[in-house]
């Protein structure tokens, strides 16, 4: 493959100055080594909210390895991140540095000028929904919602114009959707010319402002009015309660919203690389501080009896890592919580805390962090449920900058506490934040082989979380018997709770289960063979209920928590 | 080291000559014009208190008179008895099936600019926007309204429940240390017209949110007040580079804005800058100290086990440390005309 072919997946003005014996680099695309040479090495970087995640890249043995990464804050400069850790690897290991980036030359560091592959987070923004009805309005609030907008939403039939506008006008509103059915119901016939006049008052009060019109709104009256409005027209929300994660409507909507690098659109596209590589069904549960999205991506032969991927990707701008605006939302915290702390205090640390996302990372700050996160995914799984569904996967991957305050098994916990299955699924994080910048890569092909090279590097393996439903609580349930390389080991399986067992990264078999009843594992059994990868988690088996149920009490609620959390996250009391 | 500096986020400490859009609501009728150039207290808009929709017909001779845009003011008509009924005059939202919906009501409340400046944009019934002449001291949020006054400070350590007199009507009012919502209600029935202070709690915001619209809903209105904060909700001293130039600009006249929230400040002032090396700590063990960058400290292990990268700071206390990136922050000069 040609430089030539590869360069349109990188965008272009992130890149740095080519640097000297720029033909030796190779672009961003995992061609075969002898095509391209040994050396060579690139950036990633991924621009979120609250996190700025670097990461080089560089072709080892004929192979793209990950060489370093760190995050920082966002606001710091991304030329200081890098030079940070060309500095880091030139320290660690100056032979495969100049191998990969070449020697510095009159003071001049060559790894400054990678090449880089950029996402950014683009921050859920503010839209104004104004429909005929209350049907209307709430499709179209669903549907904007789940593409990442922050919604403000009024019908003609229940509120009056003068409340609409102020709705539309108010600060941070950046667009306007107006819709109704289509064809209109009998009760909205009459009234779409007359939204369409009121959008334009709307849009005449703020220029420049965005306007979405979905279904048959007129478009006259905001012609006669706005010279040169900004006018998107979109297709009409589903008739039926429901919009499906890929409508035609929501698919438009979250492209006016996101840009071509946002980092949310192209992790989705690196979910899809990830399921045709690993031949797996991953779901991944993007959550940061700006915004969180679901995404589902499963292998599924296409109609050239190829392999093609199917891929649903479905946002919550409510789920975002700190966001406890919603009704009940403090509470979900304070519930996952292992320490006590009044809820005026509770709520004051995590305002803080959307507001500076880095500090408190101490002691009981990463606590909360934790607590938070559970509360976040919940929400996460909650909103996108009736989209998406809630069937089993094979791979659970963390992504955005919530999963890195919080060490790898205790992440495993976390999906654990909270993805309440019955089944197996592998367990892992994408700790170097290099899904966003690899899914902006636009060619499948090279994407995919670029994936299929960093596998290894690409996520880190948590391990393998066995979730059985229906054994009766604080009985022997069964007998786990682990078949790895290294041996044969076996475990009594008490139901009520957490069992770990020792699985390193890297290291694979199977396990046998047999239980005296016939729990639900997927399918009813008794007996199971589950192939199992180990990570920093292990092989972890939740025999607690589906769903997880706690005592109502908060002090032995916290008592029970900790002591489940103490197993997986030895360091929270150090 | 100066050369690594760049690995911490900076925090905008001014913003030189801001623009400040300062909040309509649809009926309320604009004085100014664009290009004025205003004084600190000048009326610029008459403000609706409780805007009512209106539907009207269309006058007999408008049609001849063309369709007025939405957001223009329309003069009332009398009554003519038997023949037609009055109209209030009031802010056109649309014209549609010949009839107009109007945002009318009474006008009690002036909006007056919080600083010297001039009128660069207005969007009717949405916002002004007013270029400043002076700097702005960046801050996190305004509750309440924008206003003007001179600049008090309270002595650190001074409790407000007892610092605050009806000498200070008018002023606007720096409070150092714990602020609660008594203290804030306390200054504004003091007549103070507004107040700075460092941090304030959730519940203080909603206390003080309650009590601002208890006060709008009755029949006597205090005059306007608001409470810029300068931090976030958990308490915390000013940083040294703000208390220096709170100190710069004590006894002048300043103003407070939400949109961005600053403090706008008077232009002839020299405004001290801290030294670009130094930091301030905002999180951790030694939160609220202040030292000099020294440079990277590598990657930790923080208490509760997760590791980040630390910076090396030698404190004011001449300790030196390796502290959280994530915990530290640098000032900087905000962009202009934001």
């Amino acid at each position: 493959m040609s430089r030539a072919e590869a360069a349109p997946a990188v965008p272009l003005h992130d890149r740095g100055p080519e640097p000297p014996g720029a033909a030796l680099l190779p672009s961003p695309s995992a061609s075969p080594a002898a095509a391209v040479g040994p050396h060579g090495a690139f950036v990633a970087l991924d621009l979120g909210g609250a996190t700025l995640a670097g990461a080089i890249i560089g072709r080892v043995d004929g192979r793209w390895r990950l060489l370093a990464a760190t995050a920082l804050p966002a606001g710091c400069d991304p030329d200081a991140l890098v030079g940070l850790l060309v500095d880091r690897l030139r320290a660690a290991d100056p032979d495969l540095a100049e191998a990969t980036m070449g020697r510095p030359v009159g003071g001049r560091e060559p790894g400054h000028g990678l090449p880089r592959l950029v996402a950014r987070s683009v921050p859920a923004a503010t839209l104004a929904v104004i429909a005929a009805t209350e049907r209307t309005r709430a499709r179209l609030e669903e549907a904007a919602t789940g593409a990442g907008w922050v919604v403000v939403a009024g019908s003609a039939e229940r509120t009056d114009p003068l409340e609409l506008t102020r709705m539309a006008t108010r600060p941070g509103v950046a667009a306007l959707l107006v819709g109704v059915a289509d064809p209109p119901d009998s009760d909205e016939r009459d009234l779409a010319a007359e939204l369409a006049v009121a959008a334009a008052g709307i849009a005449a009060r703020r220029p420049g402002m965005r306007i979405f019109l979905a279904g048959p709104i007129p478009e006259a009256p905001l012609l006669d009015i706005l010279r040169d409005p900004d006018l998107v027209r979109l297709a009409a929300p589903a008739r039926a309660p429901g919009e499906p994660a890929s409508s035609d409507l929501r698919i438009a909507l979250a492209d006016a919203r996101r840009g071509p690098t946002d980092s949310r659109r192209a992790i989705a596209a690196a979910a899809g690389s990830l399921a045709r590589v690993l031949a797996l069904r991953v779901e991944i549960l993007e959550i940061g501080v700006a915004g969180a999205t679901r995404i589902l991506a499963s292998p599924s032969p296409d109609g050239d009896g190829g392999s093609g991927v199917r891929v649903e990707v479905a946002e919550a701008p409510d789920a975002a890592l700190f966001r406890v605006s919603s009704p009940g939302a403090i509470d979900r915290v304070d519930h996952w919580f292992t320490q006590g702390l009044d809820r005026a205090r509770l709520r004051d640390r995590l305002a803080e805390l959307a507001m500076a996302p880095w500090g408190d990372l101490e002691g009981d700050g990463a606590l909360l962090r934790g607590a938070a996160l559970r509360a976040a995914l919940e929400r996460l799984l909650e909103a996108t449920g009736p989209v998406l569904g809630d069937g089993s996967v094979d791979l659970v991957i963390g992504a955005g900058g919530a999963w890195s305050a919080v060490p790898g098994p205790a992440a495993a916990h976390i999906i654990a506490d909270v993805i309440r299955r019955p089944g197996a699924m592998q367990v892992a994080i994408d700790h170097a934040r290099l899904l966003g910048p690899i899914g902006t890569i636009e060619d499948d092909a090279e994407r995919d082989a670029l994936v299929a090279d960093l596998a290894a590097d690409l996520l880190l393996r948590l391990g393998t979380v066995i979730t059985p439903r229906g054994l009766r609580p604080n009985r022997l349930a069964g007998q786990l018997a682990l078949t790895t390389g290294g041996g044969r080991s076996e475990v009594d399986l008490v139901a009520g709770g957490l069992t770990l067992v020792d699985l390193p990264p890297g290291a694979s078999g199977t396990a046998e289960l047999s239980f005296r009843g016939t729990p639900d594992l997927g399918p009813r059994g008794r007996r199971f063979q589950v192939p199992v990868t180990g990570g920093l988690a292990g092989l972890l088996l939740d025999l607690r209920d589906i769903p997880l149920r706690l005592p109502e009490r908060p002090d032995r609620r916290r008592e029970l928590l900790g002591t489940w959390e103490a197993a997986l996250w030895p360091e929270r009391d150090a | 080291m100066t050369g690594t500096l760049e690995l911490v986020a900076p925090r905008a400490l001014l913003v030189p000559r801001p623009r400040v859009r300062l909040e309509l609501q649809p009926g309320d009728r604009v004085i100014a014009e664009i290009g004025d150039v205003v004084r600190a207290g000048d009326v610029l808009a008459e403000r609706i208190r409780d805007a009512r929709l209106v539907e009207v017909v269309l006058p007999r001779h408008a049609a001849d008179q063309g369709v007025p845009l939405p957001g223009t003011w329309l003069p009332g008509e009398h009554a003519q008895p038997g023949r037609r009924a009055g109209t209030p005059a009031g802010e056109l939202l649309f014209q549609h099936g010949g009839r107009r919906r109007l945002a009318t009501g009474p006008h009690p409340d002036h909006l007056s600019a919080p600083a010297d400046g001039r009128l660069v944009e207005v969007h009717a019934g949405v916002a002004l926007v007013l270029e400043i002449g002076g700097p702005g001291l960046v801050a996190t949020e305004l509750l309440g309204e924008p206003h003007a006054g001179r600049l008090v400070l309270l002595p650190e350590g001074s409790d407000p429940h007892l610092a605050l007199d009806v000498a200070l009507a008018g002023a606007v009012v720096v409070m150092p240390g714990r602020v609660d919502a008594e203290a804030l209600t306390r200054a504004r029935a003091m007549g103070v017209r507004g107040a700075v202070v460092g941090s304030l709690a959730e519940r203080d915001r909603r206390d003080l949110a309650a009590s601002a619209a208890r006060q709008q809903a009755g029949p006597h209105h205090l005059a306007s007040f608001g409470v810029l904060v300068l931090g976030g909700y958990l308490r915390r001293a000013f940083p040294s580079a703000i208390q220096a130039i709170l100190e710069a600009v004590s006894g002048a006249l300043v103003g407070t804005v939400g949109d961005p929230p600053l403090l706008l400040l008077p232009a002839d002032r020299l405004l001290p800058f801290p030294e670009p090396d130094r930091v301030v700590v905002r999180g951790g063990q030694a939160a609220g100290s202040e030292g000099r960058w020294l440079g990277p400290g590598g990657p930790r292990r923080m208490r509760g086990g997760v590791v980040v990268e630390t910076g090396l700071v030698i404190l004011d206390d001449g300790r030196t440390v390796p502290i959280a990136i994530g915990d530290l922050e640098r000032f900087s000069v905000g962009a202009a005309n934001q």
